[in-house]
């Protein structure tokens, strides 16, 4: 497979990436607000959002890494040859950063419940074995460290499409249309 | 196309900035940001806050506390209504704390105080069953609304250091559907020691059997020792009821029955501030025995968290509401308290190593 790498016409990403990035966009989206409710509001639905939230966590978890294997077999498109480099660098960065994010915000959920010595038990009844023993502090820290995550990736996500926006409507230099499959 | 004149203009460039921060403002909005206060986990801490609650790596609520350890035996009857691991028929070890429910961690031990005891019983098969109870009869708030007047009205006054007496009448006399639970706390007899008080989980609860029925239940550790009135039983000892139980357990174990009323038609399982019929059938599921004390600052039922919905396959909530607060305040409780540096509690270690009453009026 070969990418031009004209401004007008970047050739786009292969189905599975655009499939897995859509599906797992709109899945981490669903788990930003679900954990936003849990955390913010009292809701008498808690109990049902919060197996939600560990079932599509671990669900994530399992995506990022299908997602990260497809990503080192396929070739990915090259940005425009017109981006200014920092803003090439800018785009790799933040794009690291997206991964690290979706595979650390699961693992620091499932750290932390253990840590806390929660049992992880998933919608239909499948039981997830701890990553370790009960460590009462580390729960503590890991629980504000699953927030600033969290809240981290909520800017990341709000750059990310601002970026992706931009080069949709103000460049149109077929960044965006290589993630919709034109 | 690709080369429009109007490439910069402003509509195109609301439409780059708009809808991200749409997103942004709507994450915001959810996390309770741009809105009038609304109910939080992080807003019933405040109001334990106000109501004594020290921080200091304490529980928010039932914050004066001791452990104890020892066993659960089931009885074949808790088998035929869940079909849980907890019921299969094994002697299973038990963790249990012993508290006063108030959110102050220093109270003096005093014969008018609410007491609690919550448990968690484990099979090897990691089946994980913990239970919160308290030793009222029903409980005086039905949804999250009152919970949170309720916790509010129990804000100290600055000057007496007590809940305000006019706030709490008002909670009550503002909500009649509560007229039954108050008029039960008020008969209740309280009990001369925790050794022979009984605990209630006031919360309903669904068993699943084997065939997939289910029951609604209620939850009650009834006491073993017999009844003694808590007039005149107390001591001018700020730990007189942890260090009674303690000398006890010196003696010999302390057992309680685990007890499940049976819901009837027309019971309600989702409001604990209701009564059940009073003829209900009550199946006793096994029988828990505490061997040995400990300070919570040298066992972990210390630092651990008895949220009543970890619970095993087999026995699952109800769509009580207040289940549903309790999980998620339980667990704000229990994340800040962790992250905070523990200060010693009331019953320390020497206290359970040599129980002898002193008037020491620790706290006061
Ligand atoms: C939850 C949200 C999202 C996450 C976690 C996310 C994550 C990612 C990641 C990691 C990449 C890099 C792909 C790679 O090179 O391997 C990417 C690319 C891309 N995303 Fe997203 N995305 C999200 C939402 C969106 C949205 C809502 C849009 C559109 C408005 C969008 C548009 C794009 C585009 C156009 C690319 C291609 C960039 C390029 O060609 O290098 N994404 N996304
Ligand atoms: C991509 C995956 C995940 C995302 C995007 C995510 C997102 C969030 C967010 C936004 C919050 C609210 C934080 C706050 O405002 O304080 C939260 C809370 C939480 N998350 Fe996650 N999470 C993920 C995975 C997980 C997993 C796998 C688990 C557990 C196995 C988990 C367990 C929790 C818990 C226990 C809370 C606290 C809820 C409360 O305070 O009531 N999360 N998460
Ligand atoms: C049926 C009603 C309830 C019962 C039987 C009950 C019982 C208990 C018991 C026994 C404990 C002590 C657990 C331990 O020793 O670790 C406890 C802790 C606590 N309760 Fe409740 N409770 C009830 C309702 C509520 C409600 C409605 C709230 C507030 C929303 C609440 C807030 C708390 C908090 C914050 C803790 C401390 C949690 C921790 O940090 O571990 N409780 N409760």
């Amino acid at each position: 497979m070969s990418f031009s790498q004209n401004t007008g016409h970047a050739a786009p990403f292969p189905r599975l990436s655009i499939l897995l990035h859509w599906v797992m966009a709109a899945l981490i989206i669903v788990m930003l607000f679900v954990g936003l409710v849990m955390a913010h509001d009292s809701t008498i639905h808690y109990a049902g959002l919060f197996t939600l939230h560990r079932t599509v966590g671990f669900l994530i978890l399992l995506l990022v890494i299908v997602r990260l294997i497809n990503r080192f077999t396929n070739r990915t498109p090259t940005l425009p040859d017109d981006l200014p480099a920092p803003m090439k660098l800018a785009a790799h960065l933040s794009h690291i950063l997206l991964y690290g994010f979706m595979i650390a915000l699961p693992l620091v959920g499932w750290a932390m419940l253990s840590a806390g010595g929660y049992p992880i038990t998933l919608w239909g009844g499948c039981h997830i074995p701890p990553l370790m023993g009960f460590h009462p502090h580390l729960w503590g820290a890991l629980r504000c460290l699953h927030s600033l995550l969290a809240y981290g990736l909520i800017l990341l996500i709000i750059a990310h499409i601002g970026a992706a926006l931009l080069h949709g409507v103000i460049r149109r230099d077929g960044v965006m249309g290589s993630m919709l499959g034109r | 196309m690709a080369h429009s004149p109007r490439k910069g203009s402003p509509a195109r460039w609301a439409a780059v900035v708009l809808p991200p921060l749409c997103l942004g403002g709507l994450m915001a909005w959810t996390a309770g940001v741009f809105r009038p206060p609304s109910i939080s986990p992080s807003h019933f801490m405040q109001r334990f806050h106000n109501a004594g609650a020290l921080g200091d790596g304490f529980r928010r609520a039932h914050a004066k506390g001791m452990c104890v350890t020892g066993w659960f035996d089931p009885s074949p009857k808790g088998q035929a209504l869940s079909r849980s691991g907890i019921f299969k028929g094994e002697h299973l070890p038990v963790m249990g704390r012993f508290s006063l429910a108030p959110p102050l961690p220093y109270l003096p031990d005093n014969p008018a105080v609410a007491r609690s005891l919550a448990l968690q019983i484990l099979s090897p098969k990691g089946d994980d069953w913990r239970m919160a109870l308290v030793d009222v009869p029903l409980q005086s708030m039905r949804d999250i609304a009152d919970a949170y007047a309720f916790f509010g009205a129990a804000k100290l006054d600055p000057a007496t250091h007590k809940p305000d007496p006019v706030a709490v009448q008002t909670y009550a006399v503002q909500r009649p559907w509560l007229k039954t639970a108050f008029e039960q706390a008020k008969a209740h007899k309280q009990t001369s020691d925790l050794t022979n008080d009984s605990y209630n989980s006031l919360d309903s609860f669904i068993l699943t059997d084997s065939t997939g029925k289910k029951t609604a239940v209620r939850w009650s550790v009834v006491a073993k020792e017999p009844f003694a009135p808590a007039e005149g039983s107390g001591a001018n000892d700020g730990n007189y009821l942890f260090k009674r139980l303690v000398q006890t357990l010196d003696q010999r174990p302390l057992s309680w029955d685990i007890v499940a009323t049976i819901a009837r038609d027309g019971d309600p399982v989702n409001d604990p501030s209701q009564p059940w019929d009073a003829a209900d059938q009550k199946v006793t599921v096994g029988t828990v025995t505490f061997t040995k004390a400990y300070s919570e600052d040298e066992s972990p039922c210390g630092p651990m968290v008895f949220d009543p919905t970890i619970l095993p396959d087999g026995i699952s909530v109800s769509d009580d509401p207040l289940l549903a607060l309790r999980s998620s305040v339980y667990m704000r409780s229990y994340a800040t308290r962790s992250a905070e540096h523990k200060a010693p509690s009331m019953v320390t270690p020497g206290d359970v190593t040599n129980p002898t009453l002193t008037p020491d009026g620790k706290g006061q």
